[in-house]
């Protein structure tokens, strides 16, 4: 009896996680752009208007490619980093990862305000340069992380024997090492693309008139007018980001997501 | 000699990190600053508040109220995936997926289902249970609903890194050994378990403090957390140093919160582990 009990709790929780989700798909697919009892009539409406407003979807040309050049700059420098820390332990290298990972200890914010400054420190505050920016400092520990787990894995007996065969070091990298870790690198540059995609708390702080993003707009859609449309948008991204999560699971599997932390 | 010369590729990453370093030093600095000199005029000023000291006090406790709330949902749901002998993926799925889902939408998604004119409350008046719209947004009930689903994931997948790889030999040794499932989980899989726990509830408590957007669009106007008045001040008047010392008592009340959880955790993991972190 207790079995099944704490079984259906389980379930309902299970069912939870994805409803908030479900509720507002089922919403952009009808009239009033609301999921009430009884259903309203079913129309497209809401993507009709979503996809013919060209100020939408300029934002979500805007924000995805903000995106692919964060994830690109990320997963380059962490790539870097990963690198150098894993092969060569030298003298303050804890320290270096420690303060690659930062970021993720400090509310966001309270990297909002510190962000704000630095821009306007730079001389880039209210621009999609300073968001970009921004944005790489915050997604940074996102890509170092699962390009140093796909590295731990890489045998270092590969590489010497590389060496040993007389590759240079460029070729041993692109023919061993690249290879190896490519499901890290892939895992590492979509997570910084979803990260930057969707940023809200931190980017809220950072945007001018001049330059604003997707989540951002939607975020001030949502408070001003509320209008139904927003759940056709909130819809297509999901879409999308089902899409990618679909895609990374086929392609390099979903456990670097939950890889445990080597003490060491 | 290429050691040191491969040790020149950290510094493209090194820059981000000292860009990163430059920007929270300026925001200390800045905290400080009164007129033309430094002193904690800043931060005297902000307790002298009564509303600022209040809204302090709510973002405290509604961190805590959303960290605990993970935890009692959240373990079930950890315990449950990594004991399932299906196929986990679609369950890691269900918890993945709504994490990499933007923050913004899955808030949304809360103001649909408990707004006045939404989901729950057209389905209790259908069925006749309620005479007028609840009100479950806009209030802390919202925020606190909101926060817990937009975290819980954090907290799920902390756990289960634990629970997935850990040493599965312990547990049957205790089975062996005449243990019942419920005293073996007590006295083997809930202590093994327990840095993961400590590990999730530091992260959701973090998160939590610093959210700006589930309390902006689920709280009220009363119920601000102190992210939502730092952004309402920085949005209209334009003090930075004001700003800065706002932002730094809120990185000093996680700070504070966080700290002894983190020391407790290393305690925790040494004595699971048998041995220390190297």
């Amino acid at each position: 009896m207790m079995r099944y009990m704490a079984l259906a709790v389980v379930v309902v929780l299970f069912a939870l996680l994805p409803l908030p989700i479900v509720i507002v798909a089922i919403s952009s697919l009808t009239q009033t752009g609301y999921f009430t009892v009884p259903l309203p009539d079913f129309s497209l409406h809401w993507y009709a208007e979503f996809f013919t407003s060209a100020i939408w979807i300029r934002l979500l040309f805007v924000s995805a490619g903000i995106a692919i050049l964060v994830a690109l700059v990320s997963t380059c420098l962490a790539m870097m980093a990963a690198m150098v820390i894993h092969r060569y332990r030298f003298t303050g290298s804890s320290a270096f990862e420690a303060l690659i990972m930062l970021p993720l200890v400090f509310p966001n914010a309270a990297l909002g305000v510190a962000f704000l400054g630095l821009l306007s420190l730079l001389g880039v505050s209210g621009s999609y340069l300073g968001i970009g920016l921004a944005h790489c400092l915050i997604t940074l520990p996102f890509a170092y992380r699962p390009i140093l787990n796909s590295l731990r894995k890489l045998d270092p007996a590969l590489i010497e024997a590389g060496q040993s065969l007389g590759a240079t070091p460029a070729h041993v990298l692109r023919t061993v090492t690249l290879p190896i870790i490519r499901p890290g690198l892939i895992t590492a540059f979509i997570f910084c693309f979803i990260v930057s995609f969707d940023e809200a708390t931190v980017t809220i702080f950072l945007i001018g008139p001049q330059a604003t993003t997707l989540p951002i707009r939607i975020l001030t859609e949502i408070q001003e007018s509320a209008s139904p449309v927003i759940a056709a948008i909130s819809t297509f991204l999901v879409v999308i980001t089902l899409a990618i999560i679909l895609v990374l699971e086929r392609t390099v599997g979903l456990e670097l997501f939950a890889e445990p932390e080597k003490q060491n | 000699m290429t050691q040191n010369r491969n040790l020149l590729w950290l510094v493209p990453p090194g820059f981000m990190i000292a860009l990163f370093l430059i920007g929270v030093s300026y925001l200390v600095v800045e905290s400080l600053r009164q007129g033309s000199g430094f002193g904690l005029e800043n931060f005297s000023a902000f307790f002298q508040r009564a509303d600022y000291v209040r809204v302090l006090y709510r973002t405290i406790w509604i961190s805590c109220v959303v960290t605990v709330c993970c935890a009692i949902l959240g373990y079930p749901l950890a315990f449950a995936i990594s004991r399932y002998r299906g196929n986990r993926n679609f369950l890691m799925m269900l918890v993945i997926m709504p994490w990499l889902v933007s923050i913004v939408v899955r808030t949304y998604g809360w103001v649909v289902i408990l707004g006045p004119r939404g989901s729950l409350n057209s389905i209790l008046l259908h069925l006749g249970l309620i005479e007028r719209p609840l009100r479950m947004i806009f209030n802390q009930t919202g925020v606190v609903i909101g926060l817990v689903h937009v975290f819980i994931p954090f907290f799920i997948i902390s756990v289960l890194t634990v629970l997935l790889y850990r040493d599965a030999t312990l547990e049957e040794a205790s089975q062996t050994l005449g243990a019942g499932p419920v005293r073996t989980f007590w006295n083997v899989t809930a202590p093994l378990s327990l840095p993961g726990v400590l590990t999730g509830m530091i992260l959701v408590y973090l998160l939590s403090s610093g959210a700006i957007v589930t309390p902006l669009l689920l709280g009220g106007v009363r119920d601000g957390m102190l992210s939502t008045q730092i952004y309402q001040d920085v949005l209209q008047v334009f003090d930075y140093p004001k700003a800065a010392s706002m932002a730094m008592i809120l990185l000093l009340v996680s700070f504070v919160v966080i700290i002894p959880f983190q020391i407790l955790e290393r305690h925790v993991a040494t004595r699971v582990s048998g041995r220390g972190h190297g």
